[in-house]
């Protein structure tokens, strides 16, 4: 009798609040899944413990312990180095070849439908994939650009181009640029199509040039969505990880040379055996958790930056 | 477009780059129908005979349907759960009025703040207490509840919808429910598909998710099974090749028979992976 009248009560309330039905089944598997974890995490990274057994709160000490260890803290700042190495490398010679490409595309050069979608299609194939592909061009055995060294007689230069020494995350960067640079690239082309017509027209008139046309009056015009660009690499640069973890694996290459941040902190919290599998170390869940803190503090600096220019550009 | 410049180098520059692409996936293609010594002693050279053992073997030996079969439930699964969900709260948020309204729309927004590390190491351990370690629904649940950027889409289209159409559903006697699946979710059906389209990307690659989940060889996704191929080359490389092969030609034949809209669904999309 209750449960009946309840539920009829309950059933007249949700026809009132119609809404309710409709965001419910969504609310409550994005707060499990996207909303619980951040503060779960973040309250894991103020206690000390591997998610068996013993775990007690510790304060701030994962965050000392991070910073003043000098295991941990080298580390940490080797592969934050190598991921501002990734940023400032894409920002300087990507970012300008992907306007330069968007340039050309938009202005509708010869077969650009063509190159538009070849240099788009990367963007679809699997890191395992790159990274095999980049293997049969640069294996010290089985790699055709030691064949192509010989055939131009360049023989003393062969070599394992995927083992040389420190390069391994340039190896990184050229891999990830060619699955990526179509991205922004069609981003920026979309850009371009929203500026008016007119002012081309205009210029063209007036003289200018096809590539002085680029120069001052596109670049100038993009400079919001260069910002966008600008943080969303710096945002990818701060979160890449697969090829890394693929080419140099769980310790990020000989000497760590290709770590970054997210493969430290995989390394951290999820052990050398896979997930928890493997040696594990004590406090791999405290510090995983407080490297991740550490690591969106990082990446929430560029998103309170791209705001602030955000604003500003509203004011002017 | 008010171009007279002929941009000889240009031209040359962007083919012989896309021709550089086309020709690493044709080397692929190729080298996975030559024998595991032909690729290995031969690099270069024609090959003796054409082989499809290797296409054979990944599947009678290694079992890489299941594997096929992982990466499209999680595929299938993922954004069918992706769509039902953002649209639904989407429709809440953009057609009704209620008190907390922007409290709600910020709130699905929050997810966009986060890096993906930040939160996976309770994701993992809520997985592991649901008993989803080795599954593909627990993959499924992790990405099909990462709403934010579908929900802000939708909403902002569901919001400027006339609202004379709703009104026109109600006096019909349509319920609620009814007036969503019948009238407005298929009108919202184009920014559905661009949708499907970009989020299919990033489920279809995704590797860190798998990764940290799936341990089992016969539940792995396609890019996880790969890895165990290319890890070891001088072991595995025809099976490297032709896996490499199935995941990676037929994607891009879609992708070349779609690419209009695909590029379209990216630009307008403009948001982050």
């Amino acid at each position: 009798m209750q449960t009946t009248k309840s539920f009829a009560n309950l059933k007249n309330w949700f026809q009132q609040h119609p809404y309710l039905l409709f965001i419910a089944p969504g609310f409550i598997l994005y707060s499990i899944f996207a909303i619980y974890p951040i503060i779960s995490a973040t309250k894991m990274s103020f206690y000390y413990s591997n998610g068996f057994g013993d775990s007690h709160f510790v304060g701030l000490q994962n965050y000392i312990e991070l910073f003043t260890t000098k295991e941990l803290y080298s580390q940490f700042l080797n592969a934050f180095k190598n991921n501002i190495l990734l940023f400032i490398l894409n920002i300087l010679l990507i970012l300008p070849v992907q306007i330069y490409l968007a340039y050309l595309i938009h202005t509708k050069i010869k077969g650009y439908r063509f190159f538009q979608s070849i240099i788009f299609a990367p963007q679809f194939i699997t890191p395992t994939v790159v990274l095999f592909l980049g293997t049969l061009i640069l294996d010290q055995n089985v790699g055709i650009f030691n064949e192509f060294l010989r055939m131009i007689g360049l023989e003393e230069w062969v070599q394992n181009w995927l083992g040389v020494p420190g390069m391994g995350i340039f190896i990184v960067f050229i891999l990830n640029s060619w699955v990526g640079i179509g991205f922004s690239m069609i981003y920026f082309i979309g850009a371009m199509k929203m500026l008016p017509e007119e002012i081309f027209e205009a210029a063209y008139l007036d003289g200018a040039g096809y590539w002085s046309r680029l120069f001052h009056i596109v670049l100038p015009l993009l400079r919001t969505t260069i910002i966008n660009v600008v943080v969303i690499s710096y945002i990818f640069s701060m979160t890449i990880f697969d090829l890394n973890y693929l080419l140099g694996g769980i310790e990020g290459g000989y000497e760590h040379s290709m770590d970054v941040l997210t493969l430290f902190f995989y390394r951290v919290a999820f052990g050398t055996g896979g997930a928890m599998g493997g040696t594990v170390g004590s406090n791999s869940l405290g510090m995983g958790t407080t490297i991740a803190v550490v690591m969106f503090i990082l990446i929430l600096i560029a998103s309170l930056v791209q705001l602030k220019l955000m604003v500003r550009k509203e004011e002017d | 477009m008010f171009r007279s410049e002929k941009l000889y180098l240009s031209r040359i520059i962007i083919t012989i780059y896309c021709l550089f692409t086309v020709f690493v996936l044709g080397y692929l293609v190729y080298n996975s129908f030559r024998s595991k010594q032909d690729v290995l002693t031969n690099t270069l050279g024609i090959p003796k005979e054409w082989s499809f053992d290797a296409y054979l073997d990944v599947f009678r030996v290694e079992g890489f349907h299941y594997n096929i079969l992982s990466s499209v439930v999680i595929l299938i699964g993922s954004l069918v759960l992706l769509i039902f969900l953002s649209s639904m709260v989407a429709y809440g948020i953009g057609i009704y009025t209620f008190k907390y309204k922007q409290v709600v729309t910020v709130y699905f927004l929050l997810g966009l703040m986060f890096p993906v590390q930040l939160g996976i190491v309770p994701i993992f351990l809520i997985i592991k207490n649901l008993g989803l370690i080795n599954s593909v629904w627990g993959v499924v649940l992790i990405l099909g509840a990462g709403i934010s950027v579908p929900v802000l889409l939708l909403t902002n289209f569901f919001a400027n919808l006339p609202r004379s159409l709703y009104e026109a559903a109600k006096i019909d006697g349509a319920g609620e429910w009814k007036i969503f699946y019948k009238v407005m979710f298929p009108i919202a059906s184009p920014i559905v598909v661009s949708l499907c389209i970009i989020s299919s990307v990033g489920i279809w690659n995704n590797f860190f998710i798998p990764l940290i989940t799936l341990q089992n060889d016969d539940v792995k996704t396609i890019p996880l099974a790969i890895m165990k191929y290319t890890g070891n080359i001088m072991l595995y490389i025809d099976n490297a090749m032709v896996t490499s092969v199935i995941a990676t030609i037929p994607i891009l034949i879609l992708f070349f028979i779609f690419s209009e809209k695909v590029i379209e669904s990216v630009a307008s999309g403009g948001v982050k992976e």
